[in-house]
């Protein structure tokens, strides 16, 4: 399709950009991370009055809930909303539009080539903002920064799929100067004309950032080895999640968790009196509440194939476990077996809707 | 004149009998069973299992009995006969005589006091004298109705003016000795006959010593010793020493293919009845040598092969083709056997038991119902009916079924007794029934917030339970396991006094929910529920646990360990039940058409029979032209010619007004369920495609002739099929002039690797066609290739008259097969060298053929694969369509409202194929003569506020059962489409659906109540 | 006296296929071990993959799935799912290096008495094999 370039930051560039969506009237309202204080502090602004703009810092290394939910509560909109999103969160919400949980109707999403995030804890105590001209320059130079969180380092689909904007960070030099935005769609042309800045028929060259991708990948290899102790096995799993709080923030915060409350956290899985009496009498000793490996492997069942590796469930870890790197870790697995890319494409069926009559052979007896 | 009854008269209540009387009662008809001994059952209570499953025969039967007895549109009439007959089909007057029973049956509550305590000792017909019983007795312990009766002949008071002990024991005031016989008068659209058949006696036949040593005894009896609530309770033993026999010996065809007593016909099951008792006892007993004394094997029904095979390979039986001459008690106390073998040679074995497979006879009653009823017999004293008529009697409006009419097994009785029923419908006023008004005098108890109170019922199903589990200690866990009210162990768990007892349990402990362990709920469930209904409990409060098919018969060698899982079952069992909730089924409406796949004479019958009863039919056959294999048949034995019976047929069933026959179809899809079928035809050549709307489906696709170049067929005209040399024959036109040997070789393509079965109707076809052949051509020598000679029932007197006309038969073995030669391989007509070893003179016999015949196998056609995937039913390893069960619904599938008959089905003759014709319409009857039946209970549920409408649900269901709500955004049910499978269940991630009746909450506690630390004891 | 250790298999048998068939493995006196505890469900794309993690994880040392051949299946595609189900587990068990052997799904028809029996043998060696389920003794779970 096509490219923009404009000779100013990328954050400047964007907030020109949404400015200029909101004065034409071409949206009716911005959905973008904004900006607290200088400290690092962000939320997610959902913003009609264009003086709010000057608060939004849409590339911010953090990431304070997934837009993915949030979008699910504003869509389907009557009319039309720009939306500033990393990557992985805009293949959030396809897998969320794919379980009818939302609509990508009426949605411009603006997305970067993304350098990855810092872990919440850090934007909570307000110490980011201290590490982003760092986090900047690393960008450029294709690198890993050093401080952003494990499964962004590992996470090899940094550059955004099916947005109808994508401004281009990694391995861009002179970010001081220099913002790159590829509009990828009709709508986004259409919407963005008169906008200004060199216009050229360019689409977005994965070569700009193959650099980050082979650290990436090699980094992706080295975490899934690391996860486990071993070959892992029950042992090493009950030491993954035996510090787990029960708190179950993990599947709150989890895009791909769209259920109106957890079927783990239903009574179907309640035990009485009885099954304890018999438990114990059997083992000992029990741990109380039950079910902890139940509900981590249970929803490695119910939606590791869809994990979009976000890495928010393990930002939200009281407990310190790296739910996000083991989920994705299975999730690849998961995902593989059925050639499946989650968020990939809005028509590819989730794996568990559809069949193939002649399939899977080596899992059954036949 | 009025106008026709709505009622059915039917004489005999053994299984034949009860068939016909549950079809009738489905369809709203009013039965009358009238039965002469005590009890409803006849034969199959008698027999221990049943071949070629080796299915407990009571299991099988006693649901039915039960139905029978609880079915309010049946009246049972036991120790009654039918005297007289008179007036016309639709409205006949029938007297019949009800014989005093001395007890009143309202009163008495089959404890069974009154039979303790009565000094009279008589012989007990059921267990064939095995033992005694008094003259106030029940007939068999599962017997129905249950109540006792006195035989008035031996009864001392009746007889002699003395005793009255069992008035005076008798709490219940049951007994009346001034109970007399009475006549009934009853009006009556038509007559079924089921009155059965008896077992030869073979009291004359003093060369096997049979009543001189006691341990030679016949089939029956053998039966009974082997049969776990027979007299020996299972257990085998030699009469002369109480001790069990080692070596045992069947001999064959006692009273049966005997011109000389007057038998010249084959009984038909005695062969699959010995070695099924040959399999039985060798399980029974460890290392016990079994041997069957035989002339041929006939082994001839849907999978018997197989059961034969099975027989002599995995179970080692020893089949000993011979002549025995006599038998002679040794000093030894054992039997010495003299017999012949096929050479000549006299040889001499000794055994500890022989048991004579004796033939089934015609029962003396036939004559006198024959001169009361004005009905003709055959001349072997079976009622008469004709091969294109064969459930016909002589008298319009009257027919037969069952082994009145010739020998049968079970489910060829069941077949006819169906196709008795799709007959009388003719006479009757049949009226779509509605659907059942609830029973009001039982009004359902609210059980909905009350905390479960279980009951537990745990049977000893004879010793098949018993023998191997714990059921006391069973019985005695369940009573720990929380919110168990009460538990018991019971003898038969189906039997009516147990049903009884079970209802008398859920008033007095005030039960709201009831688990059964016992056989399996695949057959028993629905007796169970129903049962529990009447007591006032929503049918879904019930429960059931495996513990005989699944645990008992699977360790038999580890009763420690198969008690400790039948306790599991049971927890397992009443976990469950906690969760069990009354459930409502929905009513679904039948659609009264049909569609009939398949124009050959299955099919044309299947299709008459249901639109002489009122319903629009849709016939589709594949080809242009209706008639099936029927258009190459051409002689019959009884000189009836078939291609004139076939022209009426397709007269009959093209001008009917309601078969639309549709010719050259094939079938695009089929879809929908019970009551509400869709099948589109394929369009093309001219054709349109059609949408049939329809409520059942009856399969009638037929078989093929097996195609071969085994023997050389197809490299000369002169080696030609049975089919082809039919057609010969017909037209006497045949490949030479002169034809001086004619070689017929049997089993090409049957009953071997690949197709281990047999096709039935060969040897009887070149019979018949050999038959004709010396009727054209006297002077031509027929030899006849065989492995055995299956002219079985009344066909076994052909087979005879054509051995009488010096007919050479040589027996092959399928390791040492004929072998054809051409003798000039340059022309097409060469003639044969056929090279066959004889046996009986222990060498080759070379054979110049002039013309070679072979009886090419019946083969399924490879089409079925398609057409079960479409409706959902399953095949047997042949391809041929499997029914429900191979003995009690042999014309059902397991989905309802498809139903199956003719060579589809298995190998038979034209009899046969319309006999099932018409029993897979009665069957279809049951459904069409219904506005609506009733759906089940255990359907897909939707809570409504978990769900997320996410949709995964509607894209699993393959019903279109369940739909996200556009406006609701939540998933919604359709409960008459849904199926309850609960795949969408499965699915949902957010724990909104569930199944009722398998709940998450049931599952889970299934599996969670099960104890996973067991260990077995080892030494001591 | 000494105690041999008796393995647990929870089986979810579908209803027209696997548990006719384990029936008839029954009518037929087939003999296998008592370690094979049947569950009925009216077809095997009942079984929530959860219900094969919870039995595993309470203990059971085996898990088996029967379900009809792909296209014998009474609800026409249940069992279609249901493998595509099975497949994730074993996955998530294969990831997760705990022992996926102990799961196992088998296509049973209602004829294939004889396969059931074979299938509940080998199974049940399978697991005597490995050993106890060593979840059985873990506490925290």
């Amino acid at each position: 399709m096509s490219r923009i370039t404009l000779e100013s930051k990328p954050s400047d560039g964007v907030r020109e950009l949404l400015r200029h969506l909101l004065d034409k009237g071409k949206v009716s309202a911005v959905l973008a991370p904004r900006r607290l204080d200088d400290e690092g502090s962000l939320d997610l602004g959902f913003i009609t009055d264009r003086s709010e703009l000057d608060s939004i810092d849409p590339f911010a290394p953090v990431m304070i809930a997934n837009t993915a939910q949030v979008l699910s509560m504003i869509t389907p909109s009557s009319s039309k909303i720009a939306v500033v999103l990393k990557p992985c969160e805009l293949r959030g919400f396809v897998e969320r539009v794919k379980r009818e949980q939302g609509t990508l109707d009426n949605i411009l999403t603006i997305s970067c080539t993304c350098g990855g995030v810092f872990p919440l804890q850090k934007a909570v105590d307000g110490i980011t903002g201290g590490m982003t001209a760092n986090y900047y320059s690393d960008l450029s130079s294709e690198k890993i920064h050093a401080e952003i969180r494990e499964t962004c380092k590992a996470c090899e689909h940094f550059i955004p799929i099916n947005s109808d904007v994508t401004v281009s960070l990694v391995g861009e030099k002179d970010l001081d100067e220099n913002c790159q935005i590829y509009l990828n769609s009709k709508s986004a042309s259409e919407l963005l004309e008169g906008l200004g800045g060199e216009i050229d028929k360019k689409e977005y060259d994965p070569a700009i950032s193959a650099g980050l991708m082979k650290k990436r990948l090699a980094e992706k290899e080295r975490l899934f080895n690391s996860v486990f102790p071993g070959k892992g096995g029950i042992d090493a799993v009950i030491e993954i999640f035996g510090k787990c709080v029960g708190c179950h923030g993990c599947s709150r915060v989890c895009p791909i968790c769209y259920c109106v409350s957890c079927d783990f956290e239903s009574m179907n899985f309640d035990s009485d009196i009885a099954y304890y009496e018999k438990e114990l009498s059997q083992k000992g000793a029990l741990r109380l509440p039950p079910d902890t490996m139940l509900f981590h492997i249970g929803r490695m069942i119910h939606m590791s194939f869809s994990c979009v590796g976000c890495g928010l469930c393990s930002d939200v870890c009281p407990a310190d476990i790296p739910v996000a790197s083991v989920f994705k870790r299975t999730g690849d697995k998961t995902a593989s077996i059925f050639d499946y890319i989650p968020g990939r494409d809005l028509e590819e069926a989730i794996p568990v809707m559809v069949f193939k009559e002649e399939e899977f052979s080596r899992f059954v007896d036949e | 004149m009025g106008s026709k009854r709505n009622s059915v008269l039917i004489v005999g209540a053994g299984i034949a009998g009860i068939q016909a009387a549950l079809d009738l009662a489905e369809m709203g008809v009013e039965v009358h069973l009238v039965e002469d001994t005590p009890t409803i059952g006849g034969r199959m209570p008698q027999l221990d299992k049943t071949f070629p499953t080796n299915d407990c025969s009571m299991c099988i039967l006693s649901p039915k009995m039960s139905e029978c007895a609880r079915h309010p549109g049946i009246q049972i009439h036991i120790l009654s006969n039918l005297k007289n007959v008179s007036g016309k089909p639709g409205r006949f007057k029938c007297t019949i005589l009800e014989r005093a029973k001395y007890v009143d049956p309202v009163k008495c509550v089959a404890c069974g006091l009154c039979e303790d305590k009565c000094p009279v000792k008589i012989e007990d017909t059921f267990d064939v004298g095995l033992r005694t019983r008094k003259a106030i007795s029940r007939y068999f312990l599962q017997s129905i109705p249950a109540e006792y009766t006195i035989d008035k002949d031996k009864c001392l008071y009746l007889t002699k003016g003395v005793c009255r002990i069992c008035e005076k024991t008798c709490e219940a005031g049951a007994i009346n000795y001034e109970d007399k016989d009475r006549e009934v008068e009853l009006e009556v659209g038509a007559i079924i006959l089921a009155a059965g058949i008896d077992p030869f006696d073979p009291i004359g036949f003093g060369h096997f010593g049979y009543h001189r040593y006691p341990d030679v005894v016949t089939s029956l009896e053998f039966e009974r010793m082997l049969s776990a609530s027979g007299p020996m309770g299972g257990h085998v033993v030699r009469a002369s020493n109480g001790k069990e026999p080692k070596k045992l010996a069947f001999i064959q065809c006692v009273g049966s293919r005997d011109e000389g007593i007057d038998r010249n016909y084959c009984s038909s099951a005695c062969c699959m009845f010995a070695i099924k008792q040959s399999i039985i006892a060798k399980e029974h007993i460890k290392d016990l040598d079994s041997s069957i004394f035989y002339m041929d094997i006939r082994a001839f029904g849907k999978d018997f092969d197989k059961y034969y095979e099975k027989a002599e390979k995995q179970y080692g039986v020893k089949f000993k083709r011979s002549k025995v001459a006599d038998i002679i008690e040794t000093p030894e106390g054992k039997l010495r056997l003299r017999y012949t073998l096929e050479k000549g040679t006299t040889q001499y074995e000794e055994f500890d038991m022989v048991v004579l497979s004796i033939g089934l006879q015609a029962r003396e009653a036939n004559q006198r119902l024959s001169e009361d009823l004005d009905i003709r017999l055959n001349e072997f004293g079976f009622c008469r009916s004709e091969r294109f008529s064969p459930l016909m009697t002589s008298r319009e409006g009257v027919f037969v079924c069952g082994a009145m009419n010739g020998p049968k097994d079970i489910p060829e009785s069941v077949v006819s007794a169906s196709g008795a029923v799709a007959n009388a419908v003719r006479f009757l006023d049949l009226e779509r029934q509605g659907l059942p008004t609830a029973d009001e005098s039982i009004p359902e108890k609210n059980v909905i917030g009350q905390r479960p109170r279980i009951g537990v019922f745990v049977c000893h199903c004879g010793i098949n339970i018993a023998g191997v589990v714990d059921v006391k200690d069973v019985a005695e866990y369940a009573g720990t396991l929380e919110n168990v009210e009460h538990t018991e162990d019971v003898m038969y768990a189906c039997s009516t006094d147990c049903l009884d007892t079970i209802k008398k349990r859920i008033e007095e402990h005030d039960l709201n929910r009831v688990v059964v362990a016992a056989c399996t709920p695949r057959t028993h469930e629905p007796l169970f529920r129903e049962t529990i209904n009447e007591a006032g409990l929503n049918p879904y409060l019930f429960e059931m646990a495996n513990i005989r098919d699944q645990c008992s018969w699977a360790h038999m060698d580890q009763p420690e360990l198969a008690t400790i899982k039948s306790k599991d079952l049971v927890e397992m069992g009443v976990a469950k039940s906690r969760g069990l909730q009354p459930l409502e089924r929905l009513p679904i409406e039948i659609d009264p058409k049909a569609l009939v796949i398949g124009g050959g004479l299955s099919g044309m019958t299947s299709a008459l029979s249901l639109a002489d009863a009122g319903h629009q039919v849709y016939l589709i056959e594949k080809e242009d032209e209706l008639g099936g294999n029927l258009r190459n048949i051409f002689f019959n034995f009884d000189d009836k010619d078939p291609q004139v019976f076939l022209g009426d047929l397709i007269k009959k069933v093209s001008r009917h007004k309601m078969i639309e026959v549709l010719k050259g179809a094939e079938i695009e899809d089929i879809s929908g369920y019970i009551g509400n079928y869709k099948t589109s035809l394929k369009a093309g050549s001219g054709k349109e495609g059609r949408l049939l709307d329809h409520g059942v489906v009856i399969v009638a696709t037929g078989g093929e002739e097996h195609k071969t170049e085994e023997y050389l067929l197809g490299k000369s005209s002169r080696i030609v099929t049975q089919v082809e040399f039919e057609r010969m024959l017909h037209e006497k036109d045949f490949p030479a002039g002169k034809l001086k040997n004619v070689v017929m070789i049997q089993c090409v393509g049957s009953r071997e690797e690949g197709r281990m079965y047999c096709s039935r109707i060969c040897c009887s076809k070149a019979v018949k066609n050999a038959l004709e052949l010396k009727k054209v051509k006297s002077k031509t020598n027929v030899y006849f290739a065989y492995r055995d000679i299956r002219t079985y029932g009344f066909s076994e007197k052909y087979y005879t008259e054509l051995r009488d006309e010096g007919t050479v038969f040589l027996r092959y073995t399928p390791d040492s097969k004929p072998v054809v030669e051409l003798i000039d391989e340059d022309v097409t007509d060469s003639r044969a060298r056929v090279t066959v070893f004889d046996p009986i003179m222990d060498r080759d016999v070379v054979i110049d053929a002039d013309l070679v015949v072979l009886a090419t196998a019946i083969d399924a056609p490879e089409k079925n694969e398609e057409l079960a995937k479409k409706l959902k039913v399953p095949l047997n390893a042949d391809g041929m369509f499997l029914e429900a069960h191979v003995k009690l619904r042999p014309v059902d599938f397991a989905t309802e409202g498809v139903f199956l008959c003719g060579l589809a089905h298995s190998p038979k003759d034209m009899d046969e194929s319309q006999a099932q014709a018409k029993a897979a319409a009665s069957r279809a009857l049951t459904f069409l003569n219904r506005k609506a039946v009733l759906a089940e209970g255990t359907i897909c549920q939707v809570m409504t506020d978990r769900c997320s409408g996410c949709s995964y649900c509607e894209s699993i269901c393959a019903y279109s059962a369940i739909e996200v709500d556009p406006e609701k955004l939540v998933a919604v049910v359709n409960e008459a489409l849904c199926k309850g499978c609960g795949a969408c269940v499965a699915s949902c991630r957010c724990g909104a659906l569930d199944l009722r009746g398998f709940t998450n909450q049931q599952m889970y506690s299934v599996f969670d109540s099960l104890d996973l630390v067991i260990t077995e004891k080892v030494g001591d | 006296m000494d105690k041999k250790y008796v393995p647990r298999i929870t089986s979810f048998l579908c209803k027209w296929c696997s548990y006719t068939g384990a029936d008839l493995a029954g009518t037929s006196r087939l003999q296998y071990p008592t370690a094979i505890i049947p569950i009925k469900v009216m077809c095997s794309s009942r079984v929530d993959p959860v219900f094969i993690l919870r039995a595993f994880l309470k203990g059971s040392d085996g898990v088996l799935l029967g379900g009809c051949h792909p296209g014998d299946c009474h609800y026409e595609t249940g069992n279609y799912h249901t493998r595509r189900r099975f497949a994730i587990v074993k996955t998530v068990f294969e990831s997760l290096g705990l022992e996926a052997e102990r799961i196992r799904l088998s296509w049973i028809s209602a004829s294939e008495g004889p396969k059931f029996a074979r299938v509940a043998n080998e199974f049940t060696e399978t697991i005597i094999a490995m050993g106890e389920n060593p979840v059985k003794k873990k506490i925290f779970l």
